[in-house]
């Protein structure tokens, strides 16, 4: 049982950067209906980019704002030089999301190599406590998870600008016409999931190496997290990552790990096909109704 | 051979928390012209949608000539001749006229059958008096001729009873006049007509029976001028819509 | 949603012009004879491509060129015809291509028997990957098909000796016909063009058949086509095994070609590719899978580029067809010729 512990520790750590990963999914989806297949690629950038500062000498805890700072300029140029174009045709966004993955994920191959990337522990620590050891940076890697879903919930179901953003998402042309800027909500949404996933790859790369094709492999899990909780569906998103953290630490100490993968695929695609719209209900994108 | 009939039985259907068709029990005839009135939101297009299979009802009971049809999907409940149109997406747009109405032809219910009602796409698309136009892409025509174009897909798939949804909303004076012809001639083809639509003049002049729905239920039927003497339909119906 | 997925369908890029344009009420009419002075013109460089001494490096290119091709035909059916997308075609090619190498293996059955099977299987395969699409759509279905590939990695991966884990399979030449040594590469060169040609012929008769006439028709209006007594999911199911029936031929050529076969062959990346293929190339026209494949496989060497370049390359094409050639490279490149005939036409009248 104290392995077991251990291994939902570790499991809920690896959670936490599928959770900010499916978050940023959930939330673009929502107000732009296009599912981002390049955000595995924004979260290796951000990793990426954390690599570079921290190998340059810069602190890991500064380093990960620059990743978000980063990505989210990415996701800005993204937003404004493509996805802006087919907002309302949400299947061509979805397909040129494949094309940039492509680029990116080719482009830093280019500008570094294929070779993986690790950066020091930040914090070398293990803390004992009741007899299970638990490495600090995973500890603080969950701490930071919460505090950012946290802060995304209440956000949204809180402030003004929440309200005005799910007016938005349940009915783009009502909420332009009562004077909410929704064009410029669609913007903001791409700039803060892309900055939830320049944090994830800064947290990635804090916990594990990573190489150019991490993203496709994060992507993956991304999507399961989003549409396991249901699509456009902030809760959705953590509980869909709890799931999957369940599901891995499970497999893990109990099953083949080398299925680990396969096991959340499963589940992904049963819930998908028995629930289409998500455990918690997801909306199907801001033109459906 | 006896008529053929479509009988509901309570039949529900809820959407969510709203409910659609509160237990309709209805018996139409499927050789003549059934006219079903009711203002908007009382049920009938959804009474459409669950009696030709495209929603699944909550509750309750369809029978089509003493077989049930309840579950079954809505293309073999086409098949065995109970055909609907639309009000909105009539036809397909891509297609041309012709291929529109070989849809129907290839697929409804005479198929296979030698005694098929026409020989032809042709044929159909001449009865609506679209002939000539086989070659249009459906998308680029008028409004008027979609209409009929929406009619023949549906006569091309060989109905015994037709059930139109709103034919002629949208329509002008003479094209609504055209089709009040058009429909006139079904019953003596032995094609039953089961008809929505807002417009008194035409559901008076070419229904010899009239369901009126409200609130999901059936409130009165019975011939149309009976009906329209009828207190509560005046009351719930013309009172709210004239 | 269903409007609006229809309204995506339509507007998708890979398609060209918005309608269908037949003429007689016939069962196959007549093709029109652009399209037949085209196919010849093609068939014939198809046959003299090996006497103009394309070297090993070309030959090899224009193989992959023709399995690929084939492979995309049958996507190209699938989206084009019934306008669902998947990224998990390069996985049925690799149901296809392992049931090649694992009937070999086994039970040591060579080519021409395992044809049958692997278009079978990949065919049943594909059916069954596409069984979810009758009740998730658009992008979540293109999420599903993504998943299958990672999962048949996976499995193939932990398939230990059966599979050959993750060093894969190897397998024999094919044993030619009346002493054709098919081990010689310009001989399977003209086996894979054989394949292709049969690709295309079929294709044209699948899209002008009534049943392409019917699939056509499910993507238009899927309500109406209900309406009229069409059997949409069985259609639908339909197209996704023919579609995967491509793949398995393409995935057995593909097999036999290469000699030797591992899991990350059939993965998500592969997979991705053969979509932003049809992409380029367009899916409707009839020559545009084959034009996707051809500039695909055969830009890194005429452009100089390196893997990775041309991999940015395509990416970058794939956003330039979807923002300003919405049809396909070919579907725009028909476009402006019918732009131009039509305006030909016009100055010969005025």
């Amino acid at each position: 049982m104290d392995i077991f512990l251990q291994q939902l520790i570790n499991s809920l750590s690896v959670a936490s950067v599928t959770i900010l990963i499916g978050m940023g999914i959930t939330l673009i989806f929502g107000l732009a209906g296009i599912v981002n297949f390049a955000h595995g690629e924004f979260l290796m950038v951000g990793g990426m980019v954390t690599w570079l500062l921290v190998m340059a000498g810069v602190n890991f805890f500064i380093a990960m704002f620059g990743a978000m700072a980063a990505v989210g300029v990415l996701g800005y140029v993204a937003e404004r030089t493509l996805f802006r174009f087919t907002l309302n045709r949400p299947m061509n966004g979805f397909i040129m999301s494949i094309g940039l993955s492509v680029i990116l994920q080719n482009v830093v191959i280019k500008a570094l190599n294929e070779v993986q990337k690790s950066i020091p522990d930040p914090i070398a620590k293990v803390w004992a406590i009741g007899g299970v050891d638990i490495i600090a940076m995973r500890a603080i890697v969950v701490a930071i998870t919460v505090v950012v879903v946290a802060i995304t919930y209440f956000g949204i179901t809180r402030s003004r600008y929440g309200v005005a953003l799910r007016a938005s998402v349940s009915d783009q042309d009502t909420a332009a016409l009562m004077g909410i800027p929704v064009r410029r909500y669609v913007t903001g949404v791409f700039i803060y999931g892309s900055v939830l996933a320049g944090l994830g790859g800064a947290l990635m790369i804090a916990l594990f190496p990573i190489t150019p094709f991490t993203g496709s492999v994060v992507i993956i899990r991304g999507f399961a997290v989003s549409l396991i909780g249901g699509l456009g569906n902030v809760g959705g998103a953590v509980v869909g990552g709890l799931v999957l953290g369940l599901v891995d630490a499970l497999s893990a100490q109990y099953g083949y790990p080398q299925w680990t993968d396969a096991y959340s695929l499963v589940v992904m695609i049963v819930i998908l096909i028995l629930r289409p719209q998500g455990l918690l209900g997801g909306t199907l994108g801001p033109r459906a109704t | 051979m006896v008529a053929a009939r479509l009988e509901i039985t309570g039949l529900r259907k809820k959407f969510g928390g709203v409910v659609a068709l509160a237990g309709v029990d209805v018996s139409i005839d499927g050789s003549g012209i059934t006219g079903i009135i009711g203002p908007n939101g009382s049920g009938k297009t959804t009474l459409f949608n669950v009696v030709t299979g495209a929603h699944k009802p909550t509750a309750g009971r369809v029978t089509w000539n003493g077989q049930d049809i309840t579950a079954l999907p809505a293309y073999r409940i086409a098949r065995l001749g109970l055909v609907r149109t639309f009000q909105q997406a009539m036809s397909y747009p891509g297609l041309s006229v012709r291929d529109n109405v070989s849809i129907g032809f290839e697929h409804g219910r005479s198929i296979g059958s030698t005694d098929r009602r026409w020989r032809s796409p042709d044929e159909v698309l001449a009865f609506v008096g679209l002939d000539g136009l086989g070659e249009e892409v459906a998308g680029s025509m008028s409004f008027g001729n979609l209409r009929r174009l929406g009619i023949a897909v549906a006569l091309a798939a060989d109905p015994v009873l037709l059930l139109l949804d709103e034919p002629a909303a949208g329509l002008s004076d003479s094209e609504a006049g055209d089709l009040r012809e058009l429909i006139l001639r079904f019953p003596k083809m032995g094609i039953g007509v089961c008809l929505i639509d807002h417009d008194m003049a035409l559901m008076g002049a070419v229904c010899d029976h009239f369901i009126v729905l409200n609130f999901g239920t059936k409130i009165a039927e019975g011939a149309p001028a009976e009906v329209l003497q009828n207190a509560k339909v005046l009351e719930v119906y013309l009172g709210v819509d004239l | 949603m269903s409007a609006d997925q229809r309204r995506d369908a339509v507007a998708m890029p890979g398609f060209s012009a918005n309608t269908r344009k037949t003429g007689s009420s016939g069962w196959l009419e007549r093709p029109p004879l652009d399209h037949i002075v085209m196919g010849v013109a093609i068939l014939a460089f198809l046959i003299a491509f090996p006497f103009f001494n394309p070297g090993y490096r070309f030959l090899s290119l224009a193989i992959t060129t023709g399995f690929t091709a084939i492979a995309l035909y049958g996507l190209a059916l699938q989206f084009g015809q019934a306008g669902i997308m998947s990224v998990g075609h390069a996985g049925i090619m690799g149901i296809g291509g392992y049931t090649a190498a694992i009937l070999a293996n086994q039970l040591g059955i060579g080519f021409w028997l395992a044809l049958p099977a692997s278009i079978l299987l990949s065919a049943l395969a594909a059916g069954l990957v596409g069984l979810p699409s009758l009740r998730v759509g658009g992008q979540h279905y293109i999420i599903i098909t993504f998943c299958f590939c990672a999962l048949l990695v996976i499995a193939l991966t932990n398939g230990g000796d059966f599979t050959g884990a993750a060093t894969g399979l190897d397998v024999g030449p094919i044993a030619g016909p009346f002493g054709i040594n098919l081990a010689k590469l310009r001989n399977m060169y003209y086996l894979v063009m054989l394949a292709l040609v049969v690709s295309l012929v079929l294709t044209y008769v699948i899209v002008h058949s009534p049943y392409g006439r019917t699939l056509w028709a499910i993507r238009e209006n899927e309500p109406l086509a209900r309406a009229v007594g069409i059997n949409t999911n069985f259609h639908k199911i339909g197209v996704f095994a023919l579609s995967g029936a491509f793949a398995g031929a393409a995935g057995i050529l593909q097999t036999y070609y290469l000699r030797h076969i591992s899991p990350p062959l059939y993965g998500a990346f592969p997979s991705l590719y053969l979509a932003l293929m049809v992409m380029l190339g367009g899916a409707r026209p009839l020559y545009g899978p084959l034009l996707g494949a051809i500039i695909v496989t055969f830009l890194p060497e005429v452009g100089g580029l390196d893997p990775i370049d041309s991999r940015i390359a395509y990416g970058v094409g794939l956003l330039l067809v979807i923002l300003l050639l919405p049809a396909g490279v070919s579907g725009g490149l028909l476009g402006l010729y019918r732009s131009m005939i039509g305006r030909q036409r016009r100055a010969e009248k005025g």
